[in-house]
């Protein structure tokens, strides 16, 4: 068999990780499942491709940068949309799952969530219909490297992306004030304010982070597959399945259980069939709550 | 008499609403002072203290920290008032190494000075040196609970608040504790501490007050409570204190 797979399912598991990290986040530190984190990566991505054409109607045509599917406005648009997506998820917080975190009971969160992915998507199909659409049309074409291995600069690129904010990701955590707070609160909510962490604060920091990931993760989805209103909601299983895998709360966890997923499809795909790739999340969920529910870098609760 | 630190006049607190479990208790608290809350088990203690800290809504009644008024503050802003807060159990965060556990709790300080306040705090408890990397959860009882009070003291309170720092801890290292307590008070830290282990804390305290139901029943000089009958009556009498009745207060008080 050819090792295409690996490729293949580096690139999966990079937008399932990035996603996870968000997933993982918000339930250790928020103690929900966001159901709707998988339409904060559609909006980003529908946001980013708003401010991408905006930009084409003011300064006309931008040649990508060689040898990239894609140009500058590109870049900036990410940018725009991770702010926008991180915006989404604040407003999101304050008019819902804020005043219901307040009344105490984490299933009404979980709940609320789902009602607001369902609107989510909605309004998306509603604003851009459910037709595919794509950041760009260019063929790229794929070089080999080796081992029957072919790879497009694009997915090069995106590794190289998901590499560094993942490392960026975990430096904030482990090296910096509110990284530690981030950890503080997951830990212990009522011992975090006791030592002068503002939590406010720190949710909002997780909102923001979470979301913004999303983001990238839904346009490394735009550019490598296609773009849809569908597309986040579809990620939802393999990102929990991530997430869970890793162990909650675990960044390297999250991505980790990512790739591990990502490349665990890919490989089912290549092996047995396509039809098969959606059953390989469920399965591997299902086998970690069997097994270790912990997950692989998971503590036991207290 | 010295400057008053803490005063507490008349607070109600309760979890739910309409079901006070602090009905009016007041105490005083003046500089360098360590005083001591005794109580039978459920008199409301630890609800008591916490509300002080900000953790148990106040429905009547005033906290004045060095004359400042904090009667509800939010608990994350106590630190920056100068009320540092160790609770009885789950004052740790476990899966922290014993240095990030100290870091982050220096939020308030400036930039520069927190990694030489560390530094200080591990000077004070060579212990938690030699364990700056290993996992807080990995630590012994003894040294859990110094962690926690180098983590409230590396703020620079006017007040240190404890809930049974001796709870759980085997005799060797309850007698570590009150001798760090007096060390403490000793550096110029006015402490006020919650105590099931009377003999212990009477023995270390300046003062020391008994709740009841909620209420601050008596007040007296540490050294003279533990012979006070009301006091036996009220609190030791409550709880058959067998293990802690056998050294030498008792005998002691007896005399
Ligand atoms: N988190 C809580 N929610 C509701 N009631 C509580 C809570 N904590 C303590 N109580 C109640 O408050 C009363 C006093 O408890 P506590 O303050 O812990 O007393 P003490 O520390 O003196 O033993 C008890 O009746 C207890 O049931
Ligand atoms: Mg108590």
């Amino acid at each position: 068999m050819s090792l295409q797979f690996v490729v293949d399912g580096l690139l999966t598991g990079s937008m399932i990780g990035l996603g996870a990290i968000g997933v993982t986040l918000t339930y250790s530190i928020l103690r929900f499942s966001n159901f709707a984190h998988g339409d904060f990566m559609a909006w980003g991505t529908y946001a980013t491709l708003a401010v991408v054409s905006a930009i084409g109607a003011t300064f006309g045509k931008v040649a990508p940068i060689a040898p990239l599917s894609f140009g500058w406005p590109l870049l900036v648009a990410l940018v725009v949309g991770m702010a926008f997506t991180a915006l989404l998820a604040l407003l999101l917080d304050k008019v819902l799952f804020s005043r219901l975190r307040a009344q105490g009971q984490a299933i009404i969160v979980v709940m609320a969530s789902f009602g607001a992915s369902m609107a989510l998507r909605s309004l998306l199909e509603f604003s851009f219909t459910s037709r595919p659409t794509y950041f760009s049309r260019a063929i790229q074409i794929a070089m080999p490297v080796g081992f029957g291995i072919r790879i497009t600069p694009d997915q090069i690129a995106l590794l190289l992306l998901t590499a560094l904010l993942v490392l960026g990701v975990h430096l904030l955590m482990t090296r910096t004030q509110i990284g530690r707070s981030m950890q503080a609160l997951s830990q212990n909510a009522a011992l975090a304010r006791i030592v002068g962490i503002d939590v406010a604060g720190v949710v909002r920091v997780t909102w923001i982070l979470g979301a913004a990931l999303a983001c990238v993760a839904g346009v490394m989805i735009g550019i490598l597959v296609q773009i849809r209103p569908f597309m986040g909601f579809d990620m939802l299983l393999p990102m929990f399945a991530a997430a869970i895998l890793g162990g909650i709360g675990s960044i390297p966890g999250a991505v980790l259980g990512g790739l591990i997923i990502g490349i665990a499809e890919a490989g089912a795909v290549q092996l047995i069939g396509a039809e098969w790739r959606a059953a390989v999340s469920f399965i591997i969920l299902m086998a970690v709550l069997f097994v270790r529910p912990i997950g692989l870098f998971g503590v036991r609760e207290r | 008499m010295s400057e008053t630190v803490l005063d507490v006049r008349d607070l109600e607190a309760g979890y739910e609403p309409g079901v006070p479990i602090v009905r009016g208790a007041s105490i005083t608290v003046r500089k360098s002072e360590i005083v001591v809350v005794l109580g039978p088990n459920g008199a409301g203690k630890s609800s008591f203290i916490k509300a002080i800290a900000g953790l148990v809504p106040i429905t009547r009644g005033t906290v004045l920290l060095d004359g400042k008024d904090i009667t509800a503050a939010p608990a994350h802003t106590m630190v920056r008032l100068g009320l540092a807060f160790v609770p009885q159990t789950e004052n740790i965060f476990p899966l922290m190494s014993v240095e990030d556990n100290l870091r982050v709790a220096c939020g308030i300080l400036e930039r520069r000075e927190a990694p030489a306040r560390i530094e200080e705090m591990y000077a004070m408890f060579p212990d938690l040196a030699r364990q700056r990397r290993a996992a807080a959860g990995n630590l012994s009882g003894g040294q859990r609970q110094m962690l926690a009070v180098a983590r409230a003291l590396i703020v620079h309170p006017k007040l240190l608040v404890l809930d049974e720092p001796s709870a759980g801890l085997s005799p060797k290292f309850v007698s570590m504790v009150f001798e760090m307590l007096a060390g403490i008070r000793k550096a110029g830290v006015t402490i006020l501490l919650v105590e099931q282990n009377a003999k212990a804390a009477l023995a270390t305290g300046d003062r020391a007050y008994v709740l009841v139901e909620g209420k601050d029943s008596h007040e007296g000089v540490a050294s003279e409570l533990w012979n006070d009958p009301v006091v036996a009556e009220l609190y030791l009498g409550q709880r058959p204190l067998s293990a802690e009745k056998t050294g030498h207060a008792e005998k002691g008080g007896a005399a």
